[in-house]
């Protein structure tokens, strides 16, 4: 009950243009014949972190993915309708690729390290966008990896392979590797789902921590962990976007039947 | 019937332990044949290197003349013989007066009067690569003096220095000589003109000087004898070894060995291939794998790349990959063939046409040559290297390049950082796999380029260095050659075996290299997936 007070609340409805990260309009997609999304609309706001629940197979990884378009690798991936990230609709035609995918940053569900050293796998974004400068990088490096709390402990064995680390480690150094590239929206695939209860914890704080510098959106299939880090979650079912709100009225009194019975366990 | 069949009379236990046998049974006898190939290549490879006895024999030719030689016996003809049961023969190569330079000869047993070791004959290798068995006796000197047999080592040292001199004046004076008339000629001076005159009397002096120093070499000679009693004057200078077989312990054969296996990596073949050392075809060998890699690899990749990563997943596609996988199993003659009409001949051939102008009809590469070689070859080799490749492209992780694309980087990017690396211990199987049939094939390298003898290597000290339009030799052909003059002489069977058994080295030596390759790339990109 404490938190409710901490926490200011957004009329997700009428989020003004300034507070809106990511804002999806009639967002419907399919694989070939098969519909996945159908006509999501909704506002995700600015530095809060805002959690993705839903039965498996719902569609969550595939909202996600539209917000930095890696459904575009998928060959028979149809989009249609707007998303509005920093004021253009990045659904369209000429959006430059790299320059979106450097802006929202993606963690996924298995951590995936390259084959390198720690400090090459958080170098790697930097250095396709031309940073070669060894300070330059170097102080980039440092910085995400503090940022993602890992730091202290990889900071002797930078030039180690990265596979060398622990799953929990190497899921931190994927943040960092998201961070390095200063992004304004991050995108958290159950990050924590491979990992155990503590390292969830770690991540779990870093995320708070991560908010005052970007937006963070999260699949999970945790109900505790949604309410307890998420400030909005959006319940999707089926490929429609049933119920969005801030957590604490959805998880104690969510407006919708369906709503209702998935976040009690009556199905899914 | 029931009562007979092996599944009552065996439990289930017992015949699943009886399949493993089978199999156990199966790939021992796998491992013996491979061992008994490598033992039979070894000790055949290494018989042409150790000294062989020189006995003196006492025969009857089937004229009635009676013959006393020195002579080195061929104890696998005498085995052979005896184990076949049919009449027992010798076959031996001797030295006299009449085939001082050695004859093969078969002699049956009953033929033969006496056979004894003969310590003091002794077997002299000449620079020709031809033999000599006689008793050395004393050495001739300029005018007419004469030394001891003890001082051949000093005396042999004089001569080479001799011989080192006239090297000299020919490289230096004689050839400046002919390169600064070339270009007197080039630019038209007259005939009388005074430098030309200088350099005329430059030449004649040198080749005064050339002419002295060889009579002084002519004078140098070792008195030998035959067991016939004849002399036989051979001039040190051409001798390149001498030895006496039934002298030596066992260091000074092992000796004799070392020098023979030094010998034979750094000479040229003498005697028509069936004498000497196999320098240029080992050299041949290596120059076309390495040049066959460095085709085959970044095409194999690129094509690789392209069916694995970018081509549309589609009939089309399938059916490249069917033909790529197909073409690893065309006989490698009809490859040759290929190299032959459409590298070289059409290929070539308008190169000629639009770059060698000048030198027609003389073909520059409308002719068989390394490069065409190694072509041919990488074409060969080229399915291999595909489909290990694209099996290696295959193991790299979805999630490895989602991660990529995630952070902004292009296909191209994630295939050039990510996927490559990750598939490199893939791409060097394939380059082993490669090697590995390069190294064997023969037909087709006969028709595109290698020859039995090549007067030059394909790379000296002239400009552009590396002469990839040259013929070369290579070690496979010098073996199909050798095998034909096997059968009559004893010595060129061996170096046939010592050829093999060092093509099968040079083969093991570039498969460690690639595999130590692979498992470092292994270890730097594959570790932890
Ligand atoms: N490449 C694809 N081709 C065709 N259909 C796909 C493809 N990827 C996903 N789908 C389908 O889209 C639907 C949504 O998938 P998605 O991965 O978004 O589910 P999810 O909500 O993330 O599930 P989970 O919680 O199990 O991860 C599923 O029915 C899935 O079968
Ligand atoms: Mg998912």
């Amino acid at each position: 009950m404490l938190k409710l007070f901490e926490r200011e609340q957004l009329n997700l409805a009428k989020l003004p243009e300034a507070q809106t990260a990511i804002e999806v309009r009639d967002l419907c997609l399919r694989f070939g014949d098969k519909h996945v999304l159908h006509n999501i609309t909704m506002r995700i706001p600015k530095n809060r972190i805002t959690a993705l629940i839903g039965q498996s197979g719902c569609g969550k990884s595939t909202l996600i993915s539209c917000f930095n378009r890696m459904n575009d690798l998928i060959d028979n991936s149809v989009t249609e309708g707007e998303i509005i990230i920093d004021g253009r609709n990045i659904n369209r035609k000429k959006e430059n690729l790299s320059v979106l995918r450097s802006q929202v940053g993606m963690v996924f569900q298995r951590p995936n390290p390259f084959p390198m050293s720690i400090y090459d796998n958080v170098c790697y974004g930097l250095r396709l966008q031309g940073i070669k400068q060894r300070r330059q990088l170097d102080d980039a490096v440092e910085r995400a990896l503090i940022e993602a709390a890992l730091w202290d402990e990889v900071k002797d064995r930078l030039f180690e392979s990265a596979t060398t680390l622990s799953g929990g480690q190497q899921q931190r150094l994927v943040i960092a590797r998201a961070l390095a590239l200063k992004p304004s929206i991050l995108l958290l695939d159950e990050p924590t789902s491979a990992l155990d209860p503590l390292t969830t914890l770690i991540i779990e704080e870093l995320m708070a921590d991560l908010k005052k510098r970007c937006t963070i959106v999260i699949v999970t299939h945790n109900m505790q962990q949604a309410s307890r880090v998420s400030d909005y979650t959006a319940f999707l079912h089926q490929g429609e976007l049933v119920e969005y709100s801030d957590s604490d009225t959805l998880f104690t009194l969510p407006e919708k039947k369906q709503t209702e019975d998935y976040i009690t366990g009556r199905y899914g | 019937m029931d009562k007979w069949s092996l599944r009552q009379f065996l439990t289930n236990r017992q015949q699943q332990s009886y399949v493993i046998s089978l199999g156990a049974f199966c790939a021992g006898l796998l491992v013996v044949a491979l061992a008994c190939v490598l033992m039979l290549i070894t000790i055949r490879g290494l018989d042409y290197f150790w000294p062989r006895p020189v006995q003196s024999i006492q025969f009857e030719l089937p004229d009635g003349t009676a013959k006393q030689v020195y002579a080195q016996i061929n104890e696998r003809h005498i085995n052979s013989a005896v184990e076949s049961g049919s009449e027992p023969a010798f076959v031996f190569r001797y030295s006299d007066s009449q085939h001082p330079y050695g004859r093969s000869l078969l002699v049956e047993a009953n033929a033969v009067e006496a056979i004894s070791e003969a310590a003091q004959a002794a077997d002299i290798l000449l620079i020709n690569g031809s033999r000599v068995f006689s008793e050395p006796l004393s050495i001739r000197l300029p005018e007419d003096q004469s030394g001891e047999l003890t001082q051949y080592d000093e005396i042999r040292d004089t001569v080479t220095a001799i011989r080192e001199q006239i090297e000299t004046v020919r490289k230096e004076r004689l050839a400046s000589v002919h390169r600064e008339l070339a270009s007197l000629d080039l630019r038209q001076v007259e005939e009388d003109a005074p430098a030309r005159l200088r350099l005329y009397a430059d030449f004649e002096r040198w080749q005064q000087e050339v002419l002295s120093l060889e009579a002084q070499l002519a004078d140098y000679q070792l008195v030998t004898r035959f067991n016939n009693g004849r002399e036989f004057l051979i001039p040190l200078d051409d001798i390149d070894r001498l030895s006496y077989p039934g002298q030596l312990d066992w260091f000074g054969k092992l000796g004799i060995v070392g020098a023979g296996v030094v010998a034979f990596l750094t000479d040229a073949p003498k005697q028509a291939n069936t004498a000497g050392g196999v320098f240029p075809a080992l050299f041949g060998t290596v120059l076309m794998i390495f040049v066959m890699t460095i085709l085959v690899t970044p095409f194999g990749v690129l094509a690789a790349v392209y069916l694995n990563e970018y081509a549309p997943d589609n009939h089309l596609t399938s059916v490249i990959r069917i033909c790529v996988s197909n073409m690893a199993g065309v006989p490698s003659i009809v490859y040759g063939v290929f190299g032959l009409g459409f590298f070289v001949y059409l290929v070539g051939g308008n190169i000629d046409e639009l770059f060698f102008k000048d030198a027609l009809p003389a073909p520059t590469m409308g002719t068989p040559g390394v490069f065409w070689a190694s072509l041919t070859m990488a074409i060969l080799t080229l399915p291999v290297v595909i489909v290990a490749t694209e099996e290696g492209l295959r193991r790299v992780p979805e999630g490895l390049k989602s991660g990529s694309y995630a952070l902004g980087a292009t296909k191209f990017e994630t295939i050039w950082h990510t996927v490559l690396p990750m598939a490199s211990p893939g791409i060097m199987t394939g380059v082993i796999l490669a090697i590995a049939r390069a190294a064997g094939e023969v037909a087709p390298l006969m028709l595109v380029g290698a020859v039995k003898f090549a007067p030059n290597l394909p790379f000296d000290g002239e400009f552009p260095y590396l002469h990839l339009d040259r013929q070369f030799m290579h070690l496979g052909v010098l073996i199909y050659d050798g095998a034909f003059h096997s059968q009559t002489d004893v010595r060129s069977a061996s170096l046939m075996f010592a050829s093999c058994l060092l093509l099968l080295v040079v083969v093991f030596v570039l498969n460690v290299l690639a595999v130590i390759l692979r498992r470092r790339l292994r270890k730097r990109y594959l570790r932890g997936y």
